[in-house]
């Protein structure tokens, strides 16, 4: 999966330009940088969701998954809203049960409270098989323990599908847990990229630093 | 007028009845889809049509009544059709005035949720047609609203209806029409009491609906 001079223009303001990039298969990356630094139009150009620039390249994609920040409730079930994302049962009822919301099952999706809304849609996202994952912020609103669960069931799901997996994150520990790779988004630019322990304990590139410096890895 | 059994009566609430209800379910069904598909979908032309639409709202009925009389008269377009004069064409001109008012709703209600909906619906790769489903299944609520927005606007219309129906007893005579008659007679009387049945009949149909949407709520 190929980007190249991959950049997207709101109102005559660049805010994603990224030259070349090559997304490999069965490798999770975690997408870092601060507020406006392009990450979620990254996700939706990748997803088709927004039209890049005339001239960005995007090949070889295949099947995408999107997890949008804002993912919303349908009016129905929690198993109807899950399987929304596939018609399998049985793979529901373990995402259901793995995310501790066996006993919400036959609730009304808009009863949930924001944390339980992520857990139902991540388990949504992760109903069927796809090249290529993008999660936007899916442990936002989580609790400690959810987010673990949560991340070793995307870690599995990158493992048994062999996928590309996109995490976008704000948590550097985050990042470290779960990610193969880090690309260090700043004002639109991968200011750098790499090998996520050596990017996220060693960088090269001053604005990482300094992000870092503020974050705490 | 209504337990004597007042036959003019019950004729002229049964055509109002079926004149609103089937102009205003048909504006719904024609003017819903495209309000979805317009706040759901970038296109071009699309602010364009949102302009075109909110002239359209505010469509004077008389204009309207005018222009279907023109294209249902003898010598108009559709004069071989002998419409003129009949239910038919009022509901034709109704539905004329309403299907703005409904798709102009509908998008800007749509408008709100859209994004998070399409959003959400895309990533999961569903196709185009299960999310208009989809969309059409979370607005139900307001569906219901606009239906009765639009057959409010329909029972209380008069302009349009007297110039393409004629206002004939025992045919095309609406409650609407009816009051304007007794009152340019002097039948104040009469008119008042139209009024007051009119009034009542919308009463019983915005109850109806409210329980309804309580059912759909739920």
């Amino acid at each position: 999966m190929k980007v190249e001079n991959l950049t997207k223009t709101y109102g005559g303001r660049r805010v994603l330009s990224i030259d070349n990039f090559n997304f490999e298969k069965g490798v999770i990356y975690a997408v870092l940088g601060a507020n406006g630094s392009g990450k979620s139009t990254l996700a939706k150009l990748l997803c088709s969701l927004e039209r890049a620039d005339e001239m960005s390249k995007i090949t070889d994609i295949g099947k995408v998954l999107y997890m949008p920040q804002k993912s919303y409730c349908f009016q129905m079930s929690v198993m109807k809203n899950i399987l929304l994302g596939g018609r399998d049962e049985k793979r529901a009822k373990m995402l259901i049960e793995r995310l501790g919301l066996t006993r919400l099952s036959a609730s009304a999706a808009a009863s949930l409270s924001g944390g339980e809304s992520a857990r139902m849609a991540l388990a949504r996202t992760l109903m069927s098989k796809c090249d290529m994952l993008i999660l936007d912020e899916p442990t936002a609103a989580m609790d400690i323990s959810s987010t673990s669960v949560s991340e070793e069931i995307i870690k599995e799901y990158a493992r048994e599908n062999g996928c590309c997996v996109l995490l976008i994150t704000h948590s550097v520990k985050q990042a470290l847990r779960v990610a193969d790779e880090v690309i260090f988004l700043y004002e639109g630019e991968i200011a750098e990229w790499g090998e996520a322990k050596s990017v996220l304990n060693d960088p090269k590139d001053g604005r990482t630093r300094r992000f870092l410096e503020f974050y705490g890895a | 007028m209504v337990l004597s059994g007042d036959s003019q009566l019950f004729q002229i609430i049964g055509v109002t009845l079926r004149m609103s209800l089937t102009s205003s379910l048909a504006a719904l069904l024609i003017g819903v889809p495209p309000g979805i598909l317009v706040s759901m979908y970038n296109f071009k032309g699309k602010n364009a049509l949102i302009v075109l639409n909110r002239t359209l709202m505010g469509l004077p009925p008389v204009v309207c009544g005018l222009l279907c009389y023109m294209l249902f008269s003898g010598n108009g377009p559709l004069g071989y059709m002998k419409l003129l004069f009949t239910v038919k064409a009022m509901i034709i001109a109704q539905v004329i005035l309403i299907t703005p008012q409904i798709i102009g709703n509908t998008e800007s209600y749509m408008r709100l949720i859209c994004d998070d909906i399409r959003a959400t619906a895309l990533g999961l790769s569903l196709p185009k047609g299960k999310i208009l489903l989809l969309a059409l299944n979370e607005s139900k609520y307001q569906i219901i609203s606009t239906y009765l927005f639009g057959f409010s606007r329909g029972i209380a219309e008069v302009g349009a209806v007297s110039m393409v129906g004629g206002a004939i007893a025992f045919k095309t005579n609406v409650m609407t029409t009816a009051i304007m008659n007794y009152t340019n007679r002097g039948d104040f009387t009469m008119g008042v009491a139209l009024g007051m049945i009119l009034l009542a009949m919308s009463l019983i149909l915005n109850c109806s609906v409210y329980l309804i949407q309580g059912k759909v709520n739920k």
